[in-house]
């Protein structure tokens, strides 16, 4: 039986606006176990990047409970919610967000120096990760030297060099092209079926659906379907 | 690992950070510059001092007081006993003091009239030209004094003064000498005489109101009716007027830090609001808020340690040039009354002096790097990570 990664029962996410309140996210309930390829789907404003940023404890719930990795995500303070993301939890945003006066090397090598490991391992680690990606050859470059793709491949490599249980992925091929997009969904399967890592995605990109084996619809915040899709 | 990263984002900024870097070196070197100027203007201050007024401290008479002139026509006595041999050595040099007016092209103008050993050697001053020499009595004058009394060396000119029995007494005078002098109290409204032709016109034979020791002489304990006055008594006006002048270059080095502070914290109030997005990718990556804002303060910092850098290349040319060559203060700080403005000033740099501008510079850059990173704190992981500052 596959592990309960993520356990979400009952959450809601109020928003203040002004004086009154805004809900996000209501009614929540999902668990997602280890080695999925999931997406959480929907129209814009319906609440999935709220619903990742939760998970990813960038933020915390209103009501309910979200138990990532055994750990209650309202309970951890801001230390143990870094620790959570810096050695289970990968992200992967739509615009990179690669750290611009890096190299391509230095990007992917950065979660690793949040941790303790040599330098060798590191230089091992990145290497690998750079490889999965087809990206080797651009160890030295710059972000502002590579194309949208190229760009998204280094967040993936930057996302896995460290082995998280979870990827969390707001929109990955939303300034991409088709071709783009689909070498780097490929890498996400191809990673997904190889190493077992659990990803998860908010998107409304069909190309992203398409490569899913699940699929959670939110609509107005609330979970309206939940279902297996072929992948 | 911190350094390591921001290394990377200043080098990664260009530009900016280049200016920020030669705007500290250029405080640092400024600072640097103005501490070595004020060290070694006191350093020649005192030397010139010692080799003209103080040589290894005087003793006077017990009634003396330099604030009083009425004490003065009280204040002399016989060389004491003890300090005979010293005198007679040339160790000691007496000085006897008076009040007096000369009166250059018709006018009045009160003086000092020291008189002193014309063969003494223990002060610089050039009192060979105080012999004897014929008719009129010699007189030595200092620039300063020449110039505010119109006298050159050669002229001829009327004093006047009170003997021991309170009759007055007038005598023509020679300039013999006019002598440059860097040290105004030897110079300012001073005329020195031969000590036994003003002891002869004062009818005060044998009498002496100071008796100077020469450098390096052991002065003898307990001379009853004197008070010995050591370097450092004599040099305590010279200290607090160069302490005076320095608390007034803290003002200077106040607005240079305070400039530099200003584009570092501008700097950092940029990086904070240009840079929300990173800040939220590194949240997301699992730094916490303390190490961003420990790695923005540490960038902050940085910058004052290139600078440190900056200022040793660009500053070392600066620095040398002074420290060998001197400079010639401007006629305007003889205002000032310090010793020192005549002869180039040599800029003296202490060790301390480096180090402790170093670390203030330093410690002000972190401090005001970190003020603005405090704002992280208060950032919200998915506002930045939008891109959104509240």
């Amino acid at each position: 039986m596959q592990d309960i990664l993520i356990d979400i029962a009952n959450m809601r996410k109020d928003y203040p606006t002004g004086e009154s309140w805004f809900t996000a996210l209501r009614d929540i309930t999902l668990q997602f176990k280890t080695g999925e390829f999931a997406g959480i789907v929907g129209p814009s404003g319906s609440g999935k990047t709220t619903l990742l940023n939760i998970i990813g404890s960038l933020d915390v719930q209103t009501e309910g409970e979200v138990t990532v990795l055994g750990k209650r995500v309202r309970d951890l303070t801001h230390r143990q919610s870094a620790s959570l993301r810096s050695r289970e939890l990968g992200f992967i945003f739509q615009t990179y967000n690669l750290l611009p006066v890096y190299r391509v090397y230095e990007n992917v090598e950065f979660p690793l120096l949040l941790l303790t490991m040599t330098e060798a391992q590191r230089r091992q680690a990145v290497l690998d990760a750079l490889n999965w990606v087809g990206l080797s050859e651009k160890v030295k470059s710059r972000p502002a030297q590579l194309s949208g793709g190229e760009c998204q491949r280094v967040a993936i490599a930057r996302a896995m060099v460290k082995h998280p249980k979870i990827v969390l992925a707001d929109e990955p091929t939303a300034n991409l092209d088709t071709e783009n997009s689909h070498h780097v969904l490929d890498t996400m399967r191809t990673i997904n079926q190889e190493l077992g890592t659990t990803f998860i995605f908010s998107t409304h990109d069909q190309k992203v659906i398409n490569y899913l084996r699940r699929i959670i619809t939110l609509v107005d915040g609330k979970v309206v379907s939940d279902k297996a899709n072929g992948g | 690992m911190m350094w390591k990263l921001a290394w990377r984002n200043i080098y990664g900024a260009g530009l900016r950070s280049i200016i920020n870097i030669f705007i500290l070196a250029f405080v640092i070197i400024g600072i640097i510059w103005m501490e070595g100027m004020y060290e070694g203007w006191m350093r020649i201050a005192e030397r010139q001092s010692k080799e003209w007024e103080c040589a290894g401290g005087r003793y006077e008479m017990a009634a003396y007081d330099r604030f009083d002139p009425f004490s003065w026509d009280k204040s002399h006595a016989v060389i004491p006993l003890s300090l005979q041999p010293l005198v007679q050595k040339g160790d000691a040099v007496p000085i006897l003091i008076s009040t007096g007016s000369i009166f250059p092209q018709g006018r009045m103008k009160a003086v000092v009239i020291k008189g002193i050993p014309a063969g003494q050697t223990a002060l610089k001053l050039p009192t060979k030209a105080l012999a004897d020499s014929g008719e009129y009595i010699p007189a030595l004058i200092g620039t300063n004094m020449a110039k505010s009394s119109a006298l050159n060396k050669g002229d001829i000119v009327t004093l006047r003064w009170k003997d021991v029995h309170g009759a007055f007494n007038a005598a023509d005078i020679v300039i013999a000498e006019v002598m440059q002098t860097p040290v105004m109290s030897v110079d300012n409204d001073q005329l020195w005489l031969d000590l036994n032709r003003l002891q002869q016109m004062k009818d005060l034979p044998q009498q002496t109101t100071f008796i100077v020791l020469k450098s390096g002489v052991q002065a003898p304990p307990n001379v009853p009716g004197w008070r010995f006055l050591t370097v450092d008594d004599m040099l305590a006006d010279l200290h607090e007027i160069m302490q005076t002048e320095t608390k007034q270059a803290y003002i200077t080095y106040a607005i240079l830090l305070f400039l530099a502070m200003i584009a570092i914290f501008d700097t950092q109030v940029l990086a904070v609001f240009r840079r929300r997005k990173e800040i939220g990718t590194l949240t997301a990556l699992g730094m916490t808020a303390q190490r961003i804002i420990l790695l923005f303060t540490v960038e902050g910092m940085l910058y004052a340690v290139l600078a440190s850098g900056a200022a040793a290349i660009l500053g070392m040319p600066l620095f040398i040039y002074f420290g060998t060559r001197g400079w010639l203060l401007p006629e305007s700080f003889q205002d000032f009354g310090i010793a020192g403005f005549k002869d180039p000033v040599v800029f003296e740099y202490t060790l301390g002096m480096v180090i402790s501008t170093l670390v203030l510079v330093i410690s002000l850059t972190a401090f005001v790097s970190w003020i603005p990173a405090l704002r992280i704190a208060r950032l919200k992981p998915t506002d930045a990570l939008r891109g959104k500052l509240r």
